[in-house]
C-alpha cells in the first residue's frame, strides 16, 4: 500500500473523489425540508443538481470516500487492497469543513459519504458516525446526508447513523450472488441484505413514531437505495430487472441504479469491452425501471426467458407496444390515467394534463401538442374524438420501421459521445 | 376595444388588472338599462364584457382607430390588492403560477399573446368560472396555455439557478452571487436562500436588471436597485476564499469519468448560458481534460 503522510486536504480531496466517482447515485432527492432559522440549509424533495461534470452527469451531493484505504478485495474496484493507486484519508473535521463550506457557497446540495473499509466494518462505521454527528450537531447541517451503511458493521451503528442521514444504501453490487462470490469474495448477500433488511424495517416502524409524535426524530427520511454493475458479469436485462422489481416490492428501496461497467483493473476475471462502457444498456435499464416506478409495468410483462433482453434499438415502452397492438388505439378523451401511461410519446406529465385538461373541453391532436405529448411517436396508439391523426396502418413492421426511424430512440447524449457499435455486450452479454 | 397599456413589471401589470376591472365596473354602472348584446365597438352603447378589454406590457407599434388606449400607472396599492385578491380567492398555487409569469421575459414572437392580456384574461376567467383556480388546467385555452408556458419558463430557469448559483465570500464576511437570468428569476431565488442560509449575510445581484436581493443575517431579504453598487468592494474575497474555490474545482475535475467523457451532454445539461457565473465551468472550460491535480486512474 501506499500510504502518505502529511497530505494537503486538496491532495486528498483529489484522491478520495477520484475513487468515489464510480458510485452514480448524486441525487438530493426525497425529502423536502425547510430551514430551521438557526442552522444552514434545507432541503427540496425535487433534487438540484448544482453542476454537470465532463462526463455530462449530474454533480449534487460532495460524493467523496471517508478512505479509499481497503482490506477487501473486489475485482472491479480500483480501491481493492491489491491495487497501486494512492491512499488517502480523512478526518470528520476535514468532511465537515468541505461539506459546510462548499455548501454555503451553493456548490453542493449536500453530503454523500461512502467509504473503503479500513481496519474493519466497525472502525470504518464508526469514523462515518462521528462524522455525521459533528455535521449535524456541532455545525448544524440540516441540508442533505446520503451516506453508506458498511456491510458487516454493528447495526447499532448502523442505526444511529440513520438518525442523522436522509439517505441510506447499501450497494448490491452485482446482480447475482454467484457474481459476488466471483468478483468480491468477502462480500455475500447475506452481509448485503441483512442490513437492507435492518434498514428498511427501521424506516417502517419511524414512520409509526412520527405519526404519533409529530417531533419525533427521523430515520432515513428520504429511504434506501443500492446500486449494481451493468456489464461485469453475464446476467440477462431480465434478471437484473427482476432483482430491481424484488428491491422495490419487498425491501421498499426509494431507487436503484444501474452502473455501466468500467474497466479499471484490468482483472482476468472481468470482460474487456472494447466499445467501451454499455452505455446504451444502462440507458434502457433506466427507461424501465422508470416504466416500474411510475407506469405500472412488471418486468414480466416487458422481458421473459425467451426474450430476456431488451431491444437496444427502442426504448421499453415502444418495445412493449408494439408486441400488444391489440390494445391500441386508445380514445385520448376517455382513456383512463393507467391507460395513457402506456401510449409511447405520452409521460406521465403530459397523462396528467391530459386528464385535467379534458375536464371542460374534448382534446385534439393540437391540444395534445400544446400539453407536451410526443405526436410523432403517439399518433400510432391514439384517437381524439374517434378520430386518427393520419390514415395509419396498425401494423407492427410499419409502425417499427418509422418508430426507429425517429433518432431520438437512440438517446441523444449517446448518439454524440460517438457510441460506435452496439457491443457484444449490449446485445448477447456473450463474454 | 379598450387597450390597457401597463408596464412590464409585476406592479405594472397587476396594476393593469385593476385598472381594467374596474374600468369594466364603471363602464357598466353609467348604461341606463344595463346593456344589450356584448362586443360591439362603441363604447357606452351597449355592456362591456372582459372580450372588449385588452392589455398591453409594451407600447403598441401601431394605435387601431377603433381602439381607446389607456396608460396605467404602476401602483403599490393596486397591485396588492390584486396579489390579495389572488391569494384569497384562488389559492398561492394559483397566485405563484401567475406570479411566475409575471417574471417571465420571452422574446415576443409575431402571433403570441402578450404576457399581460394573457394574464388577465386567465384570472377574469378563474375568477368567474366554478373551476377557479383548476382554470389552469385548461391549457386548450390560449390565454391559460399562454401563462403556463410563461409561468414553465420562469420556473425552470429558477429552477436550474437554485443550483448553478455561486456564492464567494467577500472580505466582509457577505457571501456574494453575480447572475444573468433570461426571466426575473430573483425574487424566487432570494426566497430559497433566505430560507437555506439564515444566518448568513448575502447578496444575489442579477447584473443584467441592476437589481440586488440583499439578506441579512435572522432577517428578511429586500430587493433593492442596485445602480449604484460598490465595484470594488465586491473584488475584495476573503483570505480563504480562493483556497476553497481551488478545492472545489479538484472535485469537478475528479469526479467526472475519463471513459464516459461527453461534452455534448454536459452542454445539454448545462446550458452554456449559465458557465460564466459557474467557476468549475467558466475556469475549466468544462474540464474535459484530465485533472491537472489529480492522481491519475490506472485506466
Ligand atoms: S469493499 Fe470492495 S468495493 Fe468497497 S472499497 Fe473495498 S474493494 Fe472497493
Amino acid at each position: 500500500m501506499n500510504i502518505q503522510m502529511n497530505m494537503s486536504l486538496a491532495e486528498k480531496l483529489a484522491i478520495l473523489s477520484d475513487a468515489a466517482k464510480y458510485d452514480v447515485a448524486c441525487t438530493s432527492s426525497g425529502v423536502d425540508r425547510r430551514g430551521n432559522g438557526a442552522g444552514m440549509g434545507n432541503s427540496v424533495a425535487a433534487g438540484i443538481c448544482h453542476t454537470f461534470s465532463a462526463d455530462g452527469r449530474c454533480v449534487s451531493l460532495l460524493k467523496i470516500l471517508f478512505t479509499n484505504e481497503c482490506i477487501f478485495n473486489c475485482a472491479y474496484c480500483q480501491n481493492n487492497c491489491n491495487s497501486d493507486v494512492p491512499r488517502a484519508s480523512f478526518t470528520p473535521d476535514e468532511v465537515c469543513e468541505l461539506t459546510m463550506e462548499f455548501y454555503r457557497r451553493n456548490y453542493i446540495e449536500g453530503l454523500f459519504l461512502s467509504s473503503g473499509i479500513m481496519v474493519s466494518p466497525n472502525y470504518t462505521m464508526g469514523l462515518i458516525y462521528q462524522t455525521l454527528y459533528q455535521l449535524r450537531r456541532v455545525h448544524q447541517f440540516n441540508g442533505y446526508i446520503h451516506v453508506k451503511a458498511i456491510p458487516g458493521a454493528d447495526p447499532v451503528l448502523v442505526e444511529k447513523t440513520g438518525f442523522l442521514a436522509d439517505r441510506m444504501s447499501i450497494n448490491l453490487e452485482l446482480p447475482t450472488a454467484e457474481g459476488l462470490k466471483k468478483l468480491a469474495p468477502y462480500k455475500s448477500r447475506h452481509t448485503i441484505l441483512k442490513p437492507m433488511r435492518q434498514i428498511q424495517n427501521r424506516i417502517t416502524e419511524n414512520k409509526n413514531e412520527v405519526a404519533l409524535y409529530r417531533k419525533a426524530p427521523r430515520f432515513v427520511p428520504a429511504g434506501q437505495s443500492t446500486q449494481m454493475i451493468i456489464g461485469a458479469t453475464p446476467e440477462h436485462d431480465y434478471e437484473i430487472m427482476r432483482v430491481a422489481e424484488s428491491l422495490y416490492q419487498k425491501f421498499d428501496l426509494k431507487r436503484v441504479f444501474y452502473s455501466a461497467f468500467v474497466n479499471v483493473n484490468q482483472d482476468a476475471n472481468l470482460p474487456v469491452l472494447p466499445g467501451g462502457p454499455p452505455l446504451l444498456r444502462e440507458h434502457r435499464l433506466y427507461q424501465a425501471d422508470w416504466l416500474l416506478r411510475y407506469y405500472d409495468f412488471t418486468v414480466d410483462e416487458l422481458l421473459s426467458e425467451e426474450r430476456p433482453d431488451f431491444n437496444i434499438y427502442l426504448d421499453p415502452k415502444c418495445d412493449w407496444a408494439l408486441r400488444h397492438l391489440e390494445c391500441f388505439p386508445i380514445e385520448i378523451n376517455r382513456a383512463d390515467y393507467r391507460t395513457l401511461l402506456r401510449v409511447p410519446g405520452i409521460g406521465a406529465k403530459s397523462a396528467q394534463r391530459i386528464v385535467k385538461a379534458r375536464r371542460t373541453a374534448a382534446l385534439g391532436f393540437s391540444d395534445l401538442k400544446k400539453i407536451g405529448v410526443v405526436l410523432k411517436r403517439a399518433l400510432y396508439f391514439i384517437t381524439c374524438s374517434g378520430k386518427m391523426m393520419y390514415r395509419t396502418k396498425l401494423d407492427e413492421d410499419y409502425i417499427c420501421r418509422n418508430l426507429i426511424g425517429d433518432r431520438t430512440q437512440i438517446p441523444r447524449e449517446i448518439r454524440e459521445a460517438g457510441y460506435k457499435q452496439l457491443s457484444l455486450f449490449d446485445i448477447g452479454m456473450e463474454p | 376595444m379598450y387597450t390597457f397599456i401597463c408596464e412590464d413589471s409585476p406592479n405594472g401589470i397587476f396594476s393593469g388588472v385593476y385598472d381594467a376591472w374596474a374600468f369594466k365596473i364603471q363602464q357598466n354602472k353609467q348604461m341606463p338599462d344595463g346593456g344589450g348584446q356584448s362586443g360591439s365597438r362603441a363604447a357606452g352603447q351597449t355592456r362591456c364584457t372582459h372580450d372588449d378589454i385588452r392589455l398591453t406590457s409594451r407600447e403598441p407599434d401601431n394605435y387601431e382607430l377603433f381602439s381607446q388606449y389607456f396608460p396605467v400607472t404602476p401602483s403599490a396599492e393596486k397591485s396588492d390588492k390584486v396579489a390579495r385578491t389572488l391569494c384569497a380567492r384562488l389559492g398561492t398555487e394559483f397566485y405563484e403560477t401567475v406570479m411566475n409569469a409575471l417574471l417571465a421575459v420571452i422574446p415576443e414572437r409575431k402571433g403570441e399573446i402578450d404576457k399581460a392580456d394573457a394574464i388577465y384574461h386567465t384570472v377574469v376567467l378563474a375568477l368567474s368560472s366554478p373551476a377557479g383556480a383548476n382554470t389552469l388546467h385548461r391549457l386548450n385555452h390560449p390565454h391559460v396555455h399562454r401563462v403556463f408556458t410563461l409561468s414553465r419558463a420562469t420556473a425552470n430557469e429558477a429552477h436550474h439557478l437554485l443550483g448553478f448559483l455561486r456564492f464567494r465570500e467577500l472580505e466582509n464576511g457577505v457571501l456574494f452571487s453575480t447572475i444573468h437570468p433570461k426571466n426575473n428569476a430573483l425574487p424566487i431565488l432570494a426566497e430559497h436562500f433566505t430560507d437555506r442560509l439564515p444566518q448568513e449575510n448575502f447578496i444575489i445581484y442579477d447584473e443584467n436588471r441592476r437589481q440586488a436581493a440583499v439578506h441579512a443575517a435572522g432577517k428578511n431579504f429586500m430587493l433593492a436597485d442596485a445602480s449604484d453598487l460598490d465595484e470594488a468592494m465586491i473584488k475584495r474575497e476573503s483570505c480563504r476564499e480562493a483556497e476553497y474555490q481551488s478545492l472545489w474545482l479538484a472535485f469537478f475535475e475528479n469526479i467526472a469519468i475519463r471513459a464516459r467523457v461527453n461534452p455534448k451532454l454536459q452542454a445539454q445539461n448545462i446550458p452554456k448560458r449559465f458557465w460564466r457565473d459557474t467557476i468549475e465551468l467558466s475556469r475549466t472550460g468544462g474540464g474535459h481534460f484530465p485533472p491537472s491535480h489529480a492522481p491519475l486512474p490506472p485506466e
